[in-house]
């Protein structure tokens, strides 16, 4: 009886077998694709906000469509969540978002144009080198007490020139070794006294302004006091803010809570006071793959998509309660960067072997490689289709995007063509050597970890190994690159992403002077005491410095549009691509305006819920 | 001999015996069974899913098999990208002929391989990666360094283990307090924060696999520890026996009456804790390539493999990414049956099935 079982079994299986094998080649029906959705989201922006004076009081008075009030909104955040609620000390970008939500600047960016508009200052005007603030008259911080003239100078005097918490913002105000003068002229007007015209200053006023009433005796405790003020553990209702919303309750790994502000200075074209949110909730997810889980659980209102689940968020879109909104390319930018680094270090040895700075020194290498690159199919493969190829160093949403770099496809002969000049062959077993009888063979490193940059580093070795190069491909972990990158330098070539300002290209000023704490291509560890910046390397730090002199954005466009120029031409830095950013919005969130600069929850105030 | 054939009684560890001859085999032969070298890659078909083989043509006759070429569309408005069968053209599939070059063992050069397609044809048996590589081929070269590393730790941990038990075990007293605090203070090291502080401090111009290879043997060398606390205790209970008062009497050495006389009195267990142990390294390998400890690309191994299948999106739509986990599962769960079943052969009295 057992027998018989063991033998129909063995059959059965056999017999399964023998089904995989037969297979009937039926082609499939066409399905026609009816479905036609816009690629680009068109929409019109509102007009830009007013100022309006009602019983003494400047409001600014917003000129998007009214909206009912009340309800909450909920967003994501990733991560360990935000480390402190303090502006000035804060130096991770959630605990940057979270102050931000609570604190206004006195200017702020338009979403549109990119340019500075006011936002708790009225106007400004620009005198010679000096600015002159005119601040909105009545207005008040959360707690009753008005905003004058004196918040503005303690934040600028006291908090920021003073080097309190995080110094990035006073590093980037040095204009020639000096700090602006700030000089009080009535209480509702500052004038900030520059040494020479400095154009990126006007955006560096966007800063939070702090309370002086709440602040200033925490600052009188001396600087380390101060790194704690302010902080999470801080009770929410201590924080006197000037935001649209101020904190209600912050559950580390939890949710972080706001509440409106009753005293907010913003009015809708009804004079009724914003913000219409009574509550805007922070999650805080772990991961992107927890975040979408929770956005179909209707968790969060608002989600960044990425890669395959572009396209399954798309199908499901007209029968959803979401929008999809696609707001173009990320300010991110991936790229490989050679080290051209010809100098010893303390040790007396090379950084980078001479035969490779050879190599790497040779422009001709570098368009080599260049034109072996296969952005289309990085685009298609890694990117899910949802990038585009970039050449520039500005990423493609920036508004002074060289836009006459119309970059160029893979070529594999033009590379060969390159190489040929320069005295490169390849031998018989197809390996490239050099004019020197070298092979040319060198390390290529990334941080392990991330699929993105590896699977990036794989096409990379196979696009160069088709030249005939040795790869050696290295994901490393990400601070043992860092420290390789800043410090050892004992580096070829490194697959990167930085993360620019679509508004101010003055900020990648660490990245392309030849002094720079980040000049990744040919990092100087202390100022030498002799010149030797290669030639491009000259201009460039001669560009950045007339373009921050120059205040007329014509001029100014026009000599970044140069630098962008330089660095195609000379490629120290090889971009690949930038990705695009596609945000589905739960359809109940009214007054939403994507921008390419500002992302999709910049006009919080503004967003209501329409039930 | 006696143990093998009682091994093949058993059902289960027969049915686990064959599946683990049968993998390590095609691991042996991986260069001639797999139709791709690990390397090959075809940047047009990233996620491309498994190729269909047809035997019947779609005029309803019995053809040889064949498949066809998939083709890689975008549609920009869905956002999506599709792949689609090209009827054009059918591509015969062949057996032991001629394919891409490779070296059998490591020197012979060969060109056979079990299963191509003709030129031009892509058969990806199980799919591609994302970056277009074909899966069922990369399975079989990963496999090699998966299911080797764990006999790799064995042979650092069970020598040094057994030793270390058996001595403090024998001598007692002082020398055991000593050995056994010291044991627990290894026993006590975290090992995964000394593996985080690892791989940022290890030298960075080793290759993953040397790498790999370096923190599978720092583990074992913390992790003998725990072996040889069970060692000493059955050394303890094995040195009062009379075989050993005979040996001390006819004046043999300490150390030849450790590894003479009491260690074989172990063996049962060693072997069960060896064949237990195997699995354990198995996943522990798919754990550290998750983390980005283990095996980096462009190298491949089961574990890292499976991190591809990471995100959920491609659980969905791409399931052939996860054939290494099920394959991770079958091993680890035979190597378990058979401990399992050794376990039962060697000391019957504990017999728990």
């Amino acid at each position: 009886m057992k027998r018989v079982i063991y033998i129909s079994l063995i059959l059965l299986v056999f017999l399964l077998f023998l089904k995989a094998c037969i297979r009937k080649d039926v082609p499939e029906q066409e399905t026609a694709n009816n479905q036609n959705l816009n690629q680009k989201t068109e929409f019109e922006f509102p007009q830009k906000a007013k100022t309006v004076t009602i019983n003494g009081t400047d409001y600014l008075q917003s000129q998007a469509p009214t909206g009912k009030f009340g309800g909450e909104v909920i967003l994501s955040i990733f991560g360990e969540g935000p480390k402190t609620f303090n502006p000035f000390t804060s130096k991770d970008a959630t605990s940057s978002q979270m102050a931000g939500m609570m604190f206004d600047g006195l200017f702020t960016t338009d979403a549109k144009t990119g340019e500075v508009i006011p936002k708790l200052a009225k106007k400004y005007e620009l005198k010679g080198n000096d600015y002159y603030i005119y601040l909105r008259k009545g207005i008040q911080w959360s707690d009753g007490n008005p905003i004058t003239a004196d918040d503005v100078i303690f934040t600028w005097k006291n908090i920021i020139f003073a080097g309190l918490g995080n110094t990035s913002l006073r590093d980037s105000c040095i204009i020639d070794g000096k700090l602006p003068l700030i000089t009080k002229i009535d209480d509702y007007t500052v004038k900030f006294s520059l040494p020479r015209p400095f154009a990126p200053f006007l955006r560096q006023l966007s800063a939070e302004v702090a309370p002086k009433h709440i602040f200033e005796p925490a600052v009188k405790q001396g600087a380390k006091y101060f790194d704690g003020f302010y902080s999470t553990t801080t009770p929410p209702e201590k924080f006197v803010t000037s935001g649209a919303f101020k904190l209600k309750e912050y559950k580390p790994a939890q949710r972080v809570v706001f509440v409106r502000n009753p005293n907010y200075y913003e009015i809708n074209t009804k004079n009724e006071k914003l913000p219409y949110l009574n509550k805007v909730v922070y999650l805080i997810v772990g991961d992107a793959n927890n975040e979408i889980l929770k956005f179909e659980a209707k968790e969060i209102d608002v989600i960044s998509l990425k890669g395959s689940n572009v396209a399954r968020y798309k199908q499901k879109e007209p029968n959803a309660d979401y929008k999809i909104y696609n707001i173009g390319p990320d300010t991110g930018t991936m790229f490989i960067v050679l080290n051209l680094n010809n100098r010893k270090n303390s040790e007396g040895k090379y950084y980078v072997q001479p035969e490779k700075q050879f190599w790497f020194k040779d422009k001709n290498f570098r368009y080599a490689i260049d034109y072996a690159i296969d952005r289309d199919n990085m685009v298609q493969n890694i990117a899910n289709g949802l990038a585009e190829p970039l050449f520039t160093a500005e990423s493609l949403n920036s508004i002074f995007l060289n836009k006459n770099i119309k970059g160029h496809k893979r070529d594999i002969d033009i590379s060969r063509e390159y190489l040929k000049q320069s005295g490169f062959s390849t031998n018989k077993n197809g390996k490239l050597i050099d004019k020197y009888g070298n092979n040319v063979e060198f390390d290529l490193y990334t941080n392990a970890g991330n699929i993105e940059r590896e699977s990036l580093g794989v096409m990379i070795k196979q696009d160069l190994e088709d030249l005939g190069m040795k790869i050696n491909f290295k994901p490393i972990e990400f601070n043992t690159l860092v420290n390789k990158m800043v410090n050892t330098l004992d580096w070829d070539m490194i697959l990167m992403g930085l993360t620019g300002s679509p508004l101010e290209p003055h900020n990648g000023k660490n990245v392309w002077n030849s002094y720079g704490s980040l000049h990744l291509f040919n990092q100087r560890l202390e100022k030498l005491s002799y010149d030797d910046r290669l030639d491009f390397e000259k201009q460039l730090d001669e560009i950045y410095d007339k373009a921050s002199l120059e205040t007329d954005f014509k001029a100014r466009k026009a000599l970044y549009d140069k630098y962008q120029q330089i660095i195609y031409d000379e490629k120290p830095i090889i971009y690949l691509y930038s990705p695009t950013r596609i945000i589905a919005v739960r359809k109940k969130l009214k007054n939403i305006y994507p921008s390419t600069l500002n992302g999709i929850m910049y006009n919080i105030e503004e967003i209501y819920l329409d039930k | 001999m006696n143990l093998l054939k009682q091994l093949i009684k058993d059902k289960f560890s027969l049915i686990a015996l064959i599946i683990l001859v049968l993998i390590y085999t095609a691991l042996l032969f991986a260069d001639f069974i797999a139709p791709y070298t690990k390397d090959f890659s075809d940047r047009e078909l990233s996620y491309v899913p498994p190729s269909p083989i047809f035997t019947i043509t779609s005029d309803g006759k019995l053809s040889r098999p064949y498949t066809y070429n998939y083709k890689r569309e975008f549609d920009p408005n869905l956002m999506e990208t599709t792949y689609k069968l090209d009827r054009s053209h059918k591509y015969y599939i062949k057996f032991l002929s001629k394919g891409m070059p490779y070296k059998a063992f490591g020197i012979i050069p060969m060109k056979r391989h079990l299963i191509t397609v003709e030129n031009e044809g892509r058969l990806y048996l199980l799919g591609g990666d994302i970056n277009g590589r074909d899966v069922f081929s990369r399975l079989l070269f990963g496999g090699r360094i998966s299911m080797t590393i764990g006999f790799l730790a064995l042979f650092v941990l069970f020598p040094i283990g057994l030793l270390y038990g058996g001595i403090s075990g024998y001598f007692g007293g002082k020398v055991d307090i000593l050995m056994m605090r010291f044991a627990e203070a290894v026993m006590s090291i975290p090992s995964f924060y000394l593996l985080i502080i690892l791989a940022a401090i290890l030298p960075p111009n080793m290759t993953s696999i040397q790498r790999f290879i370096l923190i599978v043997i720092i583990l074992a060398l913390i992790g003998w520890a725990g072996f040889a606390r069970v060692v000493r205790g059955m050394v303890l209970s094995i040195k009062t026996q009379e075989f050993v008062e005979s040996a001390k009497a006819i004046g043999l050495s300490d150390i030849k009456i450790i590894l003479k006389h009491i260690l074989p009195q172990t063996t049962s267990y060693v072997i069960v804790a060896m064949t237990l142990s195997v699995p354990g390294y198995i996943l522990s390998e798919s754990g550290l390539s998750f983390l980005g400890l283990g095996i980096q690309q462009p190298d491949a191994s089961w574990g890292n493999m499976l991190k591809e299948a990471q995100e959920y999106t491609n659980i969905l739509y791409r399931p052939w990414l996860l054939t290494p986990g099920f394959l991770i599962f079958v091993a680890v769960l035979s190597f378990n049956l058979i401990g399992d079943t050794i376990r039962d052969i060697l000391d019957p009295k504990s017999k728990v099935r």
